[in-house]
């Protein structure tokens, strides 16, 4: 056969005998395995630009700590709440998708 | 990284295998634990130079002349010699031990007039147009008249003129010359360039001057904070000025005199005795100080009593701090130390209370204040010394060796730490390296110390003065602890006669080939010992 691989040696002279290299006057019909997302969860958000932070961690660290310096203090316990209230409870969505 | 230690198994693993990702540079440099410079040639006879420092690209040498008064740069060679001997390491040739076997002068600049001497221990070289920033001044005079604007108790110099000049062919390029001021020009202190700004602090005026270096060679005035903080305050204020000074002309009529009429506010930059504002650096800062106090009590009455046993029981001293030193964090941020007028020249300053301040040039804002024993800055100093000792964008001077990006050395400081009686006196002196002098750090493999183990005390990448030892300077490999890789000894060969004089070495090491000049000197008689280590 007028393969690329050509008459390379190998053990078993029948290997490759099926080969067929692709040629572009007879196109391949078979599509090579694609996969598709099944959900939409891990879109990036639209128009999403990422970029290097310009300030660098050693600037960023002070303005961190101005910045906690400078937010006057709240009592304890609406602190609290607040790290609460940013969670939700996934288990309805997770026991409809699971396997 | 590499498997084994011969050269020749590296090189070819080298071939095959590619680096950890983002280690191409460390693994690079794992070769110079094979290529050391262990040959040394004792007592080369070379011209009586000062030399200075190899340039961070490693294309010149600097030196002055012993007068001071004229630049001489070399090119960095390598000896090239022919033999016909069999054996592994021929001998040497008789030139060998000649200076100008290692180097070529390329030219000798006069930089300094009759009664100017060139600083030898300033330089600063800006790497991608390869220019080299010199200074020249005047004798120091300590106690001179007072001046407005002037801080009193900082000396004064005459004339100190930074000069930028193109290191390939010698030429001057721009001059900027300071009057009457003082900037402390010994080993960089005063001045600090990042990219193509530079930062020059005058003590005498308390200024801040930016200046940029244009790819033309031009040095063009940026910026001045000190007095004023944005372009335009000056403009601002000298038209209001000139508003009250319409009416108080036409309330008080002949009474006033002349010269009180050009005092007050018609003269251009300096503030007058009588004039109360304080500098626009100082209200920055006195404002930051007082908002600061403020937000940390939620109630008024104790906000108040905060505010007057910290802020206004202190108010005095907050005003009458002075800058002492200057670095860029960033492009747009400089870290200030402030300290009292005592420290502001001197060197032993190290016990006298100091503060540190990060401006942001934009917004012309303080970020942050912090006292010198504050442990919040030692915390972000032992975790991000680099980026303290940030500098332009060469690739080599970002693996200069320090407690951040070595375990060896932060092993070392935390050894310190623990030595230590009370951790805010090491705070102190730990701080007190900070903010850094501009390019004072060899960017040479051997300091490296994932590399090489050797005695701080006896050389380091500091470009500093060291007391001198007649034993050599041993560099011992980490990689097989105990294996001595290469000596360094300064000196002539067989130790000097004279065994009680103090003797000061300085290393000059270049960077990324295998060659260093360490010279060393008696205090007082200029006659120097020059030896050059080299890889045979």
């Amino acid at each position: 056969m007028g393969s690329i691989l050509g008459d390379l040696p190998s053990f078993d002279p029948h290997n490759f005998s099926q080969h067929r290299p692709s040629d572009p006057s007879n196109p391949s019909r078979m599509v090579p395995t694609t996969y598709h997302p099944t959900h939409n969860r891990t879109l990036p958000p639209p128009h999403q630009v990422i970029t290097t932070e310009v300030k660098n961690i050693l600037i960023r660290s002070f303005y961190q700590r101005a910045e906690d310096k400078m937010r006057p203090k709240r009592p304890a316990s609406e602190h609290l709440a607040g790290e609460h209230g940013n969670k939700h409870f996934r288990a309805s969505s997770s026991s409809a998708q699971g396997l | 990284m590499f498997s084994s230690g011969n050269v020749t198994c590296r090189v070819f693993e080298r071939q095959i295998r590619s680096s950890p990702p983002g280690a191409s540079v460390n693994r690079a440099r794992k070769f110079y634990e094979n290529l050391v410079p262990s040959h040394t040639l004792y007592d080369v006879e070379c011209p009586d130079h000062c030399f200075r420092k190899f340039t961070e690209d490693g294309l010149f040498l600097i030196s002055f002349s012993r007068n001071h008064q004229e630049l001489v740069v070399y090119r960095p060679s390598w000896l090239t010699y022919t033999s016909d001997s069999d054996d592994t390491l021929p001998p040497l040739p008789r030139r060998a031990s000649r200076f100008d076997s290692f180097f070529t002068q390329l030219y000798s600049v006069n930089l300094a007039s009759a009664n100017e001497l060139i600083c030898k221990d300033f330089f600063l070289y800006f790497p991608s147009r390869r220019f080299g920033l010199f200074a020249t001044s005047t004798a120091q005079i300590h106690d001179s008249a007072p001046s407005p604007g002037a801080v009193p108790g900082v000396p004064s110099i005459d004339k100190i003129t930074f000069v930028l000049l193109r290191l390939d062919d010698g030429v001057v390029l721009d001059e900027r010359v300071f009057l009457h001021d003082f900037v402390n020009l010994a080993y960089n202190m005063g001045v600090f360039m990042y990219d193509d700004l530079v930062a020059i602090l005058s003590l005498r005026y308390q200024k801040i001057h930016l200046l940029q270096i244009r790819d033309s060679g031009h040095l063009v005035d940026a910026r001045a904070i000190g007095y004023f903080c944005r372009e335009d305050d000056e403009l601002f204020l000298n038209s209001n000025s000139q508003a009250m000074m319409m009416t108080t002309t036409q309330d008080k009529n002949k009474q006033q005199d002349r010269e009180d009429d050009g005092e007050n506010g018609l003269r251009h930059t300096q503030p007058n005795a009588d004039n109360s504002f304080l500098s626009g650096i100082k209200q920055r800062l006195l404002s930051f100080i007082f908002r600061e106090i403020w937000n940390e009590e939620p109630d008024n009455t104790m906000r108040v009593q905060s505010l007057k046993k910290k802020f206004y029981f202190h108010f005095q001293d907050y005003v009458d701090l002075i800058i002492w030193k200057v670095q860029f964090l960033d492009r747009h941020h400089l870290l200030i130390k402030f300290g009292s007028v005592d420290g502001g020249v001197g060197r032993n300053a190290d016990h006298l209370p100091a503060f540190f301040a990060v401006y942001n040039m934009e917004t012309t804002d303080i970020v942050a204040f912090y006292q010198n024993s504050a442990e919040d800055l030692y915390q972000l100093f032992e975790q991000f010394s680099d980026h303290f000792t940030v500098s332009s964008s060469s690739p080599f001077m970002n693996f200069v060796t320090s407690h951040s990006n070595s375990v060896h050395a932060l092993e070392q400081l935390k050894y310190l730490k623990n030595k230590s009686n009370s951790f805010s006196q090491f705070v102190k002196k730990m701080l007190v390296s900070l903010p850094f002098s501009c390019q004072s750090q060899s960017p040479s493999p051997y300091f490296d110390q994932s590399l090489f183990r050797f005695d701080e005390k006896l050389i380091s990448a500091a470009d500093r003065h060291r007391q001198s030892s007649d034993n050599p300077i041993k560099f011992i490999s980490r990689r097989k602890p105990e294996t001595l890789k290469f000596k360094i000894k300064p000196g002539p060969e067989c130790g000097s006669a004279d065994g009680r004089s103090k003797k000061i070495c300085s290393f000059l090491f270049h960077p990324h080939l295998p060659l260093a000049i360490s010279i060393q000197q008696t205090l007082f008689m200029p006659p120097s010992v020059v030896n050059i280590h080299f890889r045979r």
